[in-house]
């Protein structure tokens, strides 16, 4: 079975993926992103949702730092639905002492980050909940990006520019023809063939690439977070002192983020990543430091994720591992045409790589085409919001899907199932229809349905049927469709819950046994 | 004040016990947390309050056991949140249904689990790793967390059980649920008359 030739396929649905899918596509280059989940299956949903200011990096990696502070002025503009504004705050305790934050200053200054160094009683004053025993606080331009929203708004973008999307389809392997990548053959044994095929794909990027006799030394690098029920703080609230461990609290909608945590671990655990008991606790030793409260605020879930680090000789140690963008010409590196890979990275540089990966496709495919992803809105943030004529029902949507909004139909669909989230019945039409939602953990990525302060224990029966009727019209099969997402969704939510089962945890999971029938 | 029995919790357990002691004739107070009854339904527990004051129960609702007074082995008296100043709810016997840890009968952190009004031993592992199974379908180890008592359903404090103290329904560790707490209230009841 052959289909057609594409200019560029992208494998990986992450933001790196999205973005540079969207990048090619408003290039007018015949584009696919293919991904074997759903999107933001691997880091991209499993991370801080922290727009970084770059100055966690001013002192240890300038260029870095600059990358960041760039991106995030573009961000806020392009993606303005994404981002919440909120700054940031770099605290010294008494044991960091003030030398780091001196520096600080002035290598943030450097590169062009506007830290401004404020009074102690002032930073208590902004933000009562941090240790009061501080001796120094700087405000930065950090923010607090939804990385969901933001890989939904590019997936629209490159669709909406002619970008095929094909996801739950896995890439088996890559086509290669007389030395040269030509395609991608899926799971189902479909081979699809372009000029072009970009790796974006994470972790999973070395696994595909060594396929195709490529070596590219990654080390898979776990960060631990813990969700907190509450919005602890206003702004991110980051240590001023040398990157470390639990160092960074950021808001995102109600809750509040703390992490991370850093260790190597076997590429064979990415799949199934969950944070442990042993990394909750050192997660809230040191994040008491930064909010005394924490010890005794209401924790929803934990979970953790994978950086994609390079290893620049891959038979090193893992000590010279980058945390910079790679973007790999395997034609140049390796022999190999055809073939690029981009990696690396943050969720604040995700449109840069995207950029510099789509430069490399169009100089491959000679292309003169130049990028216009720095300057033109996101679909939701495109404008002004729109007004609302209920509140109640649509405020809600409208802070997650911007002028997205207007594709839904309150009036046929306005009755709220998720009531910490408020979504509606026609917001889990639109996610059905424009993103192509096939269970309810896909849904929970595109509506936050469920990811709220009840974690599913209330709503989660009337929404698992609201989606099973609208994807199966049959009313037996959709019965036992939402039976299955019921029990798909607790035990998913459950992963992330028993690291944390302690306090007002256990008693919500004893709730949630009795609501689920296991007991009673 | 005082009763023959005060019964701390107003769930399934404690309505039960209270309906079997009020009608074998006993002056019956339970101190029950929410603001109705615990049981499920939004007139059941209504129905259930009705019913238990029309046989004399004082039901102190919105109220919360906070703490009681033990000597040689006795419980002499309970306070509650609400009346304060000194004043304790006394009575011949006691009963602990106060649920496990939705209702706050027992509580939690990283490492403890205690039962807060009278410190009662509670049947649980220090290691947090084993109070959960991994798969959520699975029976969960937590749910088998309770209250020690003696065969006759006594609450052990110390290892050692309080004579005049009872605790029924989910409060009860698993290992303990054999001991028929409304059987021998019953008994006690009737040989008190």
């Amino acid at each position: 079975m052959t289909s057609k030739e594409y200019d560029v396929i992208i494998v990986g649905g992450g933001i790196t993926g999205a973005a540079t899918a969207r990048d090619c596509a408003l290039r007018g280059l015949s584009t696919l992103l293919i991904e074997r989940g759903d999107i933001c299956d691997g880091a991209s949903g499993r991370n801080h949702g922290l727009l970084h200011s770059g100055a966690r990096y001013a002192v240890t990696d300038r260029e870095g730092a600059e990358e960041c502070i760039r991106e995030n002025r573009i961000l806020r503009r392009i993606a303005s639905n994404c981002v919440e504004p909120t700054e940031g705050l770099f605290i010294s305790l008494p044991e960091d002492g003030l030398d780091y934050q001196a520096n600080f200053i002035a290598k943030c200054r450097e590169a062009g980050i506007d830290a401004q160094a404020i009074d102690p009683a002032e930073a208590l004053r902004l933000e009562p909940a941090i240790n009061p025993r501080i001796i120094g606080a700087v405000k930065v331009p950090d923010a607090s990006v939804d990385p969901f929203r933001l890989v939904d708004a590019h997936i629209l973008d490159a669709q909406r520019h002619g970008a095929d999307i094909k996801k739950f389809t896995a890439v088996a392997s890559l086509v290669k023809e007389g030395g040269r990548v030509v395609g991608v053959k899926t799971a189902a044994g479909e081979v699809i063939r372009s000029r072009e095929v970009v790796l974006a794909a994470g972790i999973w990027t070395a696994g595909l690439a060594r396929e195709a006799g490529v070596n590219i030394g990654m080390m898979p690098s776990k960060g631990a977070l813990v969700i907190f029920g509450h919005r602890i703080a206003n702004m991110v609230i980051n240590r001023c002192r040398k990157p470390a461990n639990a160092d960074i609290l950021v808001p995102g909608d109600v809750v509040s983020v703390l992490g991370t945590t850093s260790d190597k671990v076997p590429i064979e655990t990415c799949d199934d990543m969950r944070a442990t008991p042993a990394e909750v606790d050192l997660l809230l030793r040191e994040g008491e430091q930064l909010v005394p409260s924490l010890a005794h605020t209401r924790i929803i879930r934990a979970y953790a994720g994978v950086r994609p680090l390079v290893v620049a000789d891959p038979a090193g140690d893992g000590r010279n591992v980058s945390r910079g963008i790679v973007l790999l010409d395997h034609e140049e590196r390796d022999g190999v045409p055809g073939l690029i890979t981009i990696t690396g990275g943050k969720l604040t540089t995700s449109r840069l790589m995207a950029q510099m990966a789509t430069d490399l496709v169009c100089k491959k495919v000679g292309s003169s085409a130049v990028c216009r992803t720095a300057d033109l809105p996101l679909p939701g943030s495109e404008g002004r919001k729109p007004s609302f004529e209920d509140p109640f029902v649509e405020r809600a949507a409208i802070g997650r899907h911007g002028t997205e909004v207007s594709r839904m139909d309150f009036g046929k669909g306005g009755e709220i199932l998720c009531e910490c989230e408020h979504v509606t019945r026609a917001e889990i039409a639109y996610a059905v229809e424009h993103f192509g939602v096939r269970n309810i953990s896909d849904l929970r990525r595109h509506t936050r349905i469920g990811m709220g302060t009840c974690q599913g224990s209330f709503c989660i029966r009337s929404v698992a049927t609201a989606l099973a009727e609208i994807l199966s019209p049959d009313p037996r099969s959709a019965a036992k469709l939402s039976d299955e997402f019921v029990s798909q969704y607790r035990q998913e939510r459950w992963k992330g819950i028993t690291p944390v089962l302690w306090g007002d945890t256990l008693r919500e999971a004893e709730y949630m046994q009795k609501v689920n029938g296991n007991e009673i | 004040m005082r009763f023959d029995a005060v019964i701390i919790g107003g769930g399934y357990a404690g309505c039960t016990v209270a309906g079997i002691l009020s009608d074998a004739g006993l002056k019956v107070c339970v101190v029950s947390e929410g603001l109705s009854l615990a049981v499920s339904g939004s007139k059941t527990p209504y129905a259930a309050q009705a019913a238990l004051q029309k046989h004399g129960v004082t039901v102190l609702r919105g109220d919360r056991a906070m703490g009681a007074k033990v000597q040689d082995g006795r419980v002499l008296g309970v306070e509650t949140r609400n009346l304060g100043f000194g004043t304790i709810l006394e009575a011949d016997f006691y009963i602990l249904a106060t649920g496990k840890f939705f209702s706050r009968g027992l509580l939690s952190d990283k490492e403890h689990i205690w039962e807060p009004v009278f410190g009662a031993d509670v049947e649980y592992s220090s290691d947090r790793t084993t109070w959960y199974d991994e798969d959520f379908s699975a029976p969960q180890p937590f749910m088998d967390f309770g209250v020690k008592t003696d065969a006759s359903a006594r609450v052990l404090v110390d290892g050692k059980a309080l004579e005049n103290l009872y605790a029924a329904g989910d409060i009860v560790a698993k290992g303990c649920k054999e001991a028929n707490v409304t059987k021998l209230i019953e008994d006690y009841a009737r040989r008190d008359k």
